[in-house]
């Protein structure tokens, strides 16, 4: 052991920058296939891929919907033009400049999928990853609780592709709130802050003649019927009223178009990605801590609608049933392993003869071995 | 190899998490619990008990009892649904995870700023630069003392906080302050208040999302126990 190991001056090969990690066999594989499958249910309903480049001028990426991931965003200085670049923490801004860009002139609502890698600087140790894989979908040009229940009922599809069916939708409309507090004359950050954590005891302090419709809203975050009854039963201003019906129909809406989904509301709820102008939506999978998902009516460009979900593929394969990796399937020296590789089989060849061949296959992680008639032979499993 | 998507769990266990907090608190607890109608094993209020975990009467909820600032931390991440925890727990780690439905009016005290009699009242805080300050709550200090324009290097010390002026480790301390007997005891005096503060009821947001009826139901009982 040299001196440097003893001290630990000399970092170890393996040792990653925080929130970065290697994915290895099979979870490389299976997260490729699972984001393909994603990808797949979203080209089915007629959401066209594109693909934005992994960095660009930080002016265009902290345009419009950009602004709320400044803080997050990686940077770096364009040696070529002396301007800053920023890595992209979220697609969704990106596939808004497509959509008001190159693809201005195209035919709405235009609907579009992305899939890829977003880097963010860790924000605690709750969310220590700083590499966040996304596959999503916008719908750029309708504003309708038709257009909010599409992406949801699309993205409930594609997690059912995964298996993952035991999912709760919550929905919330950031703008309700501060239009509330707005047309009431009340303008606290203290309140906001409070509202945001649900500190009933702030918000009694802070709320003044709103505290008591504010606080049976903050209790009546739950399921969808509950909340909206809560909600229709306050007293609220005309645009928190506006808010609060459109909040109603697009629950109505994604109701009739997909039911027997689980949705709660959260009528007081104004966090999000912060981009979020209309009907936001947050996807749970029960028992599971971390978000599989989230999306929300936003601006697209200047003033275009759009709506549009991101489902976190990593988050997604951890509430997934385990999927069956290929079975793997030794072919020793001189055979060929075509018709299995057809059937269904990773095969892996022997580059050179060996003398038990059950014993190599099992050393190079095989189930199986090929037999001198061709068949592939089962071996039996080896504990210990 | 650690799997990175392990296959999840079978929830074998729906049964919900409540931490409570070990010290102080516990025994302010006790009767809110009651009303709560929780009636926690009878080990749970031992304080030598080796046990963390506790089975309650009702079949779907068991108790853990941790240290102030770990229920937090528990209910942060999800470990506990829900939990009891001063204000100053919260106000010291700003969780966005956490919510905190009610106020359980139990556990009064405040969260002040103390300094030695003789030093107290000699210069004006104002044409401070910088003050080293001994707390077991670096960021509540540190922010409080920002708004002043000030910045407070902090010593972080977790107990016998009223050692650190008269040793010479710091010119203030920031800590709880229920009685004062304890300042007093040290010739040391309250000299600003940052917050009052009072016990919580907290629930983890994604246990309110996922469990809306569930999670409801406690913070129902709970805000029954108070009326």
């Amino acid at each position: 052991m040299t001196p440097e190991d003893a001290t630990g001056d000399k970092p170890h090969p393996a040792l990653l920058p925080a929130g970065l990690r290697d994915l290895l066999p099979p979870e490389a594989e299976t997260e490729a296939g699972a984001v393909e499958a994603l990808m797949a249910a979203f080209s089915a309903h007629g959401y066209q891929r594109v693909k934005p480049p992994l960095l660009e001028f930080e002016d265009t990426l902290f345009a419009g919907a950009g602004a709320a991931m400044a803080e997050q965003t990686f940077r770096l200085l364009d040696p070529d033009t002396r301007r800053m670049m920023g890595v992209r923490a979220d697609m969704t801004p990106q596939v808004a400049r497509i959509a008001t860009t190159r693809l201005a002139g195209a035919a709405r609502p235009l609907r579009l999928s992305y899939a890829g890698q977003c880097l963010r600087q860790g924000s605690d140790a709750r969310e220590p990853e700083r590499q966040i894989a996304q596959a999503g979908i916008e719908l750029i040009g309708a504003d309708s609780p038709e257009a909010d229940a599409e992406v949801v009922a699309v993205a409930a599809e594609a997690l059912a592709s995964l298996g993952v069916t035991r999912t709760s939708f919550d929905l919330t409309h950031p703008p309700l709130i501060p239009a509330l507090l707005e047309e009431s004359g009340i303008s606290s950050t203290a309140l906001a802050r409070a509202l945001d954590r649900k500190d009933a005891a702030a918000v009694a302090r802070h709320a003044g003649t709103l505290a008591g419709t504010l606080t049976e809203l903050l209790l009546a975050a739950g399921p969808a019927a509950r909340a909206l009854a809560a909600l229709a039963a306050a007293p609220l201003t005309t645009r928190a009223r506006e808010h609060a019906d459109r909040l109603a129909a697009t629950v109505a809406a994604i109701e009739a178009r997909a039911p027997g989904l689980v949705l709660t509301v959260d009528p007081v709820e104004f966090r999000g990605l912060r981009y979020h102008t209309g009907v936001s939506v947050t996807i749970y999978a029960p028992g599971r801590v971390e978000e599989l998902g989230r999306g929300g009516r936003y601006l697209c460009g200047e003033a275009e609608p759009a709506t549009g979900i991101t489902l976190y593929p990593d988050s997604v394969l951890r509430a997934a049933p385990a999927r069956p990796a290929r079975a793997r399937l030794y072919v020793p020296h001189g055979m060929d392993g075509a018709a299995q590789r057809a059937a269904g089989f990773a095969t892996v060849a022997g580059l050179a003869p060996v003398a038990d061949q059950a014993a190599e296959a099992r050393r190079l992680g095989c189930g199986y071995v090929l037999g001198a008639d061709g068949k592939p032979v089962l071996l039996e499993q080896r504990h210990g | 190899m650690t799997a990175v998507f392990p296959a999840p769990v079978a929830e074998t266990s729906t049964k919900l998490v409540l931490a409570l907090p070990k010290g102080r608190i516990l025994a302010e607890c006790a009767p809110v619990l009651a009303r709560a109608g929780i009636v926690p094993d009878p080990a749970y209020a031992d304080e030598s008990s080796r046990a963390l975990r506790f089975a309650t009467n009702e079949e779907g909820l068991d108790v853990i009892r941790v240290r102030s600032f770990d229920v937090a931390t528990f209910v942060a991440f999800g470990a506990a649904a829900i939990g009891i925890c001063g204000a100053d727990v919260l106000m010291e780690f700003d969780y966005p995870e956490i919510y905190a439905p009610l106020d359980l009016g139990i556990g009064a005290c405040r969260i002040s700023v103390a300094e030695p009699r003789a030093t107290a009242g000699q210069d004006d805080p104002a044409t401070w630069s910088r003050v080293r300050v001994a707390s077991k709550y670096p960021n509540v200090t540190r922010r409080h003392f920002a708004q002043r324009g000030i910045q407070a290097e902090v010593v972080e010390l977790n107990g016998a906080m009223e050692l650190a002026p008269t040793l010479g480790l710091s010119r203030l301390i920031v800590d709880l302050v229920a009685t004062g007997s304890t300042l007093k005891a040290n010739d040391l005096v309250e000299t600003e208040v940052i917050a009052p503060v009072t016990s919580r009821l907290i629930v983890n947001r994604t246990a309110l999302k996922t469990n809306p009826e569930l999670v409801g139901v406690w913070i129902q009982r709970f805000r029954q126990a108070l009326a």
